[in-house]
């Protein structure tokens, strides 16, 4: 089987524990530690991954509707942006939005429903997922409009997808990963296909 | 943007493995969007550096056959920790494959699983303090369909 997974040191373990950013350098593809599982779960679970696109998010001004009964609800608007990637490219349509929601533990809860449309006029339902949380002061900035590094806060999401398109049909049948950058007019996601 | 994917990269880490008991599922049929089992989970262990314990029996996991051949899996079932902690496991998922493959599923075979595609997104609640990180990250899992029930390989997502 394939251990070529991007697992890191359990030398990590107390700062995700804590909530703290956990984005390392040196995690890249293929730097990661071999990470043996029990032998009794060790045939071929090994878990990889590759890039399928970055999706650039353009918002406008988000619309908040304060204490709900889950938490602190804004909904952000989608007014544009584009994606690209190895089997596709295009542009992020205008009329999808966010639905964000603050938690009473303080984790942002994203709710993202969006249309992309190929740079060969295929249209791509895509939904995700997702969370967000860090340290109060890098939060505080986000909130501010600053741009932070986005090691220095968790922002992972689970998008999905739906096409009826014969050229993008691999997109239904994949679990995927975003890795989220929060920008000052929207937001930039890598997304991973998990392989 | 292509410099974009030499960004963040993506890393996990095992969070556990999880081992659940399904008998035989019951099988609804052709309902409107595909075809509708519900697969009861009666028991099961789970066991990672941070956590371990068994399955309460209660849950289910009620799969989907669409019409394009991709099982979509939703299942719901509560954990309990060996400290006494109650977590509650939600997780949609996907499996896909060769059509001699899931046959060979259906049959009951132990299948290499890195012969289909078996892959999920667990969430988790729960109001224990020493298990709090679980409502905050993002999840795959990773399964292996044995004649018993599946074995997840969970990760964590860092």
């Amino acid at each position: 089987m394939d251990f070529r997974r991007r697992d890191v040191l359990e030398v990590v373990a107390a700062s995700v524990v804590a909530g703290a950013a956990s984005t390392l350098p040196g995690c890249a593809h293929g730097a990661g530690a071999d990470h043996r599982l029990p032998i009794a779960y060790e045939r071929g679970t090994a878990m990889n991954s590759r890039p399928l696109m970055t999706v650039r998010i353009t918002a406008a001004p988000s619309q908040k509707l304060g204490a709900v009964p889950h938490g602190i609800r804004s909904i952000v608007p989608v007014t544009g942006g584009d994606f690209e990637g190895p089997r596709l490219r295009g542009a992020v349509l205008p009329g999808g939005g966010d639905w964000l929601l603050v938690r009473s533990d303080g984790v942002l809860e994203l709710d993202l429903r969006i249309t992309l449309e190929t740079d060969d006029h295929a249209l791509i339902y895509m939904t995700f997922q997702g969370l967000r949380h860090g340290p109060p002061d890098v939060i505080a900035a986000l909130g501010r409009g600053e741009v932070v590094d986005p090691a220095s806060y968790y922002f992972r999401t689970l998008p999905r997808f739906e096409t009826s398109t014969e050229t993008y049909a691999f997109l239904n049948r994949m679990i995927t990963v975003g890795v989220g950058q929060a920008r000052p007019d929207g937001a930039i996601h890598e997304i991973y296909e998990i392989l | 943007m292509s410099s974009d994917y030499e960004g963040n990269g993506m890393a996990s880490r095992l969070l556990m493995t999880l081992q659940v008991v399904v008998p035989p599922p019951r099988k609804l049929g052709a309902v409107p969007h595909g075809t509708r089992v519900i697969a009861a989970i009666t028991s099961g262990t789970f066991e990672g550096p941070r956590l371990r314990g068994k399955v309460l029996p209660g849950g289910s996991d009620w799969t989907l056959l669409r019409p394009d051949g991709v099982l979509e899996l939703d299942l719901r079932i509560t954990l309990e920790t060996d400290d006494g902690a109650l977590i509650y496991m939600t997780s949609f998922g996907l499996r896909h494959g060769p059509p001699e493959v899931l046959a060979a599923l259906a049959r009951g075979e132990s299948v290499d699983p890195s012969k289909y595609y078996f892959r999920t997104t667990p969430r988790f609640e729960t109001s224990a303090p020493q298990y709090a990180f679980l409502n905050r990250l993002i999840a795959i899992s990773s399964g292996d369909r044995r004649a018993t029930g599946p074995i997840y390989t969970v990760e964590e997502i860092l």
